[in-house]
């Protein structure tokens, strides 16, 4: 992979790029974004960076444009006219102001994937190239996508951290909060909705946007998320016996919202109602992307998060459980841990010489490990015998520490239990699944991982650990961010929505913490080795 | 005993299970075993769970070796020697999470306590029922969720109506352990279960004093 060298503000940082995109999608995926206000056409000329050593090609006509010819003899050049495909270093001229939206690390080469039919979706008259937002509502991140509704063509993808974290990292000390207290429902309403609207405005400003071209913003999330921001509800989902009930959240009125939004005053707000009190229409969302049950084999799915959502897809039955393992696998609560994004460990190799190798996102020095790193970093420490199965280090050590692009971190026994307890809920879900439908794991033809830890999870090291079933590899598929892709399959086309509805009603619910069996088959998969599943009777 | 205490910590409950078979072939006391060999076991567990980080794994699979050492040692279900505290514990109505509530009974039965345990979703009225009938020294709840709380609050009162003034009520647990012994009316509220355990510990040295 060739290497990209950026200086920005005094420092410099080198990050490995895949080539095919433009230097300003390249940075864009990283923390060092340059600013811009065009989408990346070559028309505001403000993502000016200048070439200090590598091949850039000769400067478009757009670059000539802007760009005095004493400028371009200095080797200023414009980031969104160049794509490199060799090792080159730069200078960014004009860095962006910092913003909590970044765009997701590989979006911009996802973009073929991005494309959809052109939707059959009801637009309303009189609005030029109509528009519609995707929203998937996740506990820990907002992510969402702008679509040209028309075309079907996606235009861009935001993600952040959804604000209501300071009200708690889990879902129920937020539902807890919310249903204490009045002001701080509205508070956590209100800061979801005002996120929606501050990605929308870093979409406008740096492409060049007009927010009222948007006239539909479809939502799915966990049914805590929607239940919290639309301000209904919230009491019920704290008591189990709501959990594998239908909890209407959907919002009385939404017009507040499109107002703040300041989005076309004719849009329509569709939030998808969920299944039921432990799972969402991020689901839902996740089976129709992947079209999970249009295949005559079984099939099982995977959304990794803090409420873990599984279904598994006899060929007949479809069976749905959610299994909560804790925050393990955003690395949240994991002292070396964090998001998947710029300068996280997303990948340990092991060198012929038993030595580990780091990589890193988008950047040179590393932050902290992220899920998929995590994962991995214990599968090789399985293998080199430094972790026993059980969670200890070998020989009595309290943790394994290693350097990764010059940072100094550790694993301890904390987080190592922590990945254990996650892994474990998974195990114990699929092995449900596996039971009531009938379907041993061997019988698998089909494995979706989604969510954004499953984006870069090597499937070999979550076999060695037992977060996944010991199926041949080329029958997993890491598949993203279903639910926001669905969501936009919803949003696009009334024959999605009519297949999510289908889903809805044939899904038959299993509730893990009710299953006779389950402490001790949650102790069998709190063992770090290949998954076995453990017949619940 | 040494060898006992190492398989109960590394979590052997087979290798346990055949030590503790030996040591009563051997003529000792099922009394002397628990003193000497599960007791030692926990505190050394405890120490490690303090000085080093928590694993669940390591506990549950300790947990499971201590149940197969009593289950041997008295197979009658018949309470330990004289003089040993007796406790009531579930998870109360509402709640379907039992996880730590088991880490509790197992802590407590390795430190040689007879534990009654009334499973998860329980009724306040059926705990306060077994608290007479097994003339417990103390009720312990635990709570992974919040709803709760109203039902633990309401276990005094109720321990009181029948008379029973003198069992302590100490609560744990994800959701509990937020709140003070005071909102949740309780004696004491546990960090962990070996801070239960602790807190036990010192109940029942007072009373034998």
């Amino acid at each position: 992979m060739p290497e990209l060298v950026v200086r920005v503000n005094g420092a410099t940082h080198s990050i490995p790029y895949e080539p095919g995109l433009s230097l300003r999608d390249i940075l864009d995926a990283t923390n060092y974004r340059v600013r811009s206000a065009c989408h990346g056409i070559g028309a505001c000329g403000l993502c000016r960076v200048r070439v200090i050593a590598g091949e850039a090609g000769e400067p478009t006509r757009n670059e000539r444009l802007h760009l005095l010819p004493a400028l371009l003899s200095q080797g200023v050049r414009l980031a969104c006219q160049i794509r490199p495909a060799q090792d080159l270093q730069v200078e960014i001229l004009n860095p962006a102001p910092p913003s909590n939206w970044k765009s997701p690390p590989d979006a911009a080469l996802l973009q073929g994937a991005h494309e959809r039919a052109a939707g059959d979706r009801w637009l309303p008259p009189g609005v030029k190239h109509p528009c519609g937002i995707a929203v998937d509502l996740g506990t820990t991140n907002l992510c969402l996508s702008l679509f040209d509704l028309a075309k079907g063509k996606w235009l861009a993808d935001r993600w952040g951290r959804n604000p209501q974290q300071r009200f708690g990292a889990d879902v129920l000390t937020r539902l807890a909060a919310a249903t204490g207290s009045g002001d701080a429902a509205r508070e956590m309403s209100r800061l979801v909705m005002a996120a929606i609207g501050e990605a929308l405005l870093d979409i406008a400003t740096r492409e060049g946007f007009d927010p009222r071209r948007v006239v539909n913003v479809t939502l799915v999330g966990n049914t805590a998320m929607l239940a919290l921001l639309s301000g209904r509800n919230a009491e019920l989902l704290l008591r189990p016996e709501n959990w594998e009930r239908p909890v209407d959240c959907l919002p009385r009125d939404t017009s507040g919202w499109v107002q703040e939004w300041a989005i076309n005053p004719a849009a329509g707000v569709d939030v998808i109602a969920p299944l039921a009190g432990f799972v969402g229409s991020d689901l839902l969302a996740g089976l129709v992307a992947t079209r999970f049950v249009e295949g005559a084999a079984p099939a099982l799915f995977i959304d990794f998060g803090t409420n873990s959502e599984i279904a598994l897809w006899s060929g007949e039955e479809l069976w749905v459980t959610a299994a909560a393992g804790g925050p393990a696998f955003e690395s949240s609560g994991i002292g070396c841990g964090m998001p998947a994004e710029a300068g996280a460990v997303f990948r340990v190799e092991a060198q012929a010489d038993g030595e580990l190798n780091y990589r890193i996102l988008g950047d040179d020095r590393a932050r902290g490990v992220c899920g998929s790193g995590l994962v991995d970093l214990i599968a090789r420490l399985l293998e080199s015998g430094r972790l026993q199965p059980t969670g200890r280090f070998a020989g009595g050590a309290a943790s394994f520490a290693f350097r990764a692009g010059g940072t100094g971190l550790a694993l301890d026994k904390n987080d190592v239990d922590l990945m254990q307890q996650a892994k474990a809920a998974i195990g114990v879900g699929i092995g449900a699944l596996c039971a009531s439908a009938g379907v041993s794991t061997k019988a698998l033809r089909r494995v979706c991982v989604a969510g954004a830890f499953g984006r870069y999870l090597d499937v070999a090291s979550a076999q060695t650990i037992g977060l996944l079933p010991m199926v041949p590899p080329e029958t997993v598929e890491l598949a993203g961010n279903t639910a926001l892709a669905g969501c936009c399959d919803v949003m696009l086309s009334s024959r999605a929505a009519d297949r999510l509805g289908e889903l809805r009603s044939r899904a038959r619910l299993l509730n893990l913490a009710r299953h006779p069996g389950f402490a001790e088959a949650f102790l069998e998969n709190l063992y770090l080795q290949p998954l076995r599943v453990v017949n619940l009777g | 005993m040494d060898k006992l205490v190492e398989t109960l910590l590394q979590g052997d409950h087979v290798g346990a299970l055949s030590e503790a078979r030996r040591l009563l072939a051997l003529g000792i006391a099922p009394e002397r075993i628990v003193t000497d060999g599960m007791e030692t076991a926990m505190r050394r567990l405890d120490d490690k769970c303090t000085v080093e980080s928590f694993n669940l794994l390591e506990i549950m699979l300790a947990g499971r070796a201590v149940s197969a050492v009593v289950n041997e040692l008295y197979p009658e279900g018949a309470p330990p020697a004289q003089g040993r505290a007796t406790f009531v514990i579930a998870s109360l109505e509402g709640d379907i999470h039992d996880l730590g509530k088991n880490v509790t009974r197992m802590v407590l039965i390795g430190k040689g306590y007879r534990v009654v345990d009334l499973g998860k979703d329980c009724p306040v009225e059926t705990l306060v029922n077994a608290a007479e009938r097994e003339h417990a020294d103390a009720v312990l709840v635990s709570g992974l969720i919040t709803p709760v709380i109203p039902q633990v609050r309401k276990l005094r009162p109720a321990l009181a109506a029948r008379g029973l003034d003198g069992i302590k009520v100490v609560a744990g647990g994800a959701a509990l352990k937020q709140a003070t012994a005071e909102e949740l009316n309780v004696d004491y509220v546990a960090e962990t279960a070996f801070d239960g355990a602790r807190y036990l510990e010192q109940l029942a040295r007072r009373k034998t004093e």
